[in-house]
């Protein structure tokens, strides 16, 4: 199978997420303002889709990636699930317990960029322990 | 597991990314197998034995 370019990718990850961006930006802040339930629905959820671009993407290029690739992709994803999970742990105990107060939505956001930042700090140490130069 | 693998690379006169296209494998996954960091697969192990005109056994010494 046709290895998925590091470059390819990267230029099609920066272009989602500027798509993102703008859409958070610019058209995030009209959902508050819609009164039509169904309309604010689809206003609402219409951000999600460039993260679910990336998360395709993403599988795309461990699907296309070779055994030793595949791997270091697993163990990072590993990492940053194993993490990611233990942190909601705490904190959803610590809000249980009257210690934290945190708003669901603040938190929930949160969870993809924590997984993102974890997995690809895992995936640069893991390329630099096999000899890699880039993640 | 020690290999002979950079021996027989260097041998044919390939880079690790001459060696990691006939292969089919990233050029990270050739140096990793070199430096004995990584053990390949039992099917990249074949491939890389079918490739040099080897027996597996004799390029990969799984030691004691």
């Amino acid at each position: 199978m046709e290895r998925y370019p590091v470059k390819r990718y990267n230029a099609q990850v920066l272009l989602i997420m500027a798509a993102y961006a703008l859409l958070v930006y610019f058209e995030w802040p009209h959902v508050k303002t819609v009164a039509d339930p169904g309309f604010k629905i689809v206003l609402a959820l219409v951000p999600a889709l460039p993260v679910v671009g990336v998360i395709v993407l993403m599988g795309a290029r461990v699907l296309r990636s070779d055994e030793l690739q595949q791997r270091l992709h697993l163990i990072a994803l590993g990492v940053a699930t194993g993490l990611v999970a233990a942190l909601s742990v705490f904190l959803s105990f610590l809000c249980a317990a009257h210690v934290l107060t945190l708003a669901a939505e603040d938190v929930l956001f949160w969870i993809f960029p924590a997984l993102c930042f974890v997995y690809g700090l895992t995936r640069l140490a893991l390329s630099r322990r096999y000899g890699g130069t880039s993640c | 597991m020690e290999n002979r693998v950079r021996e027989l690379r260097e041998r044919q006169g390939w880079s690790q990314g001459e060696l990691g296209e006939r292969l089919d494998v990233s050029r990270q996954t050739i140096n990793a197998i070199e430096t004995g960091k990584y053990d390949p697969s039992l099917p990249l192990a074949f491939k890389i034995a079918r490739l040099f005109g080897m027996r597996i056994e004799t390029i990969f010494d799984p030691g004691k």
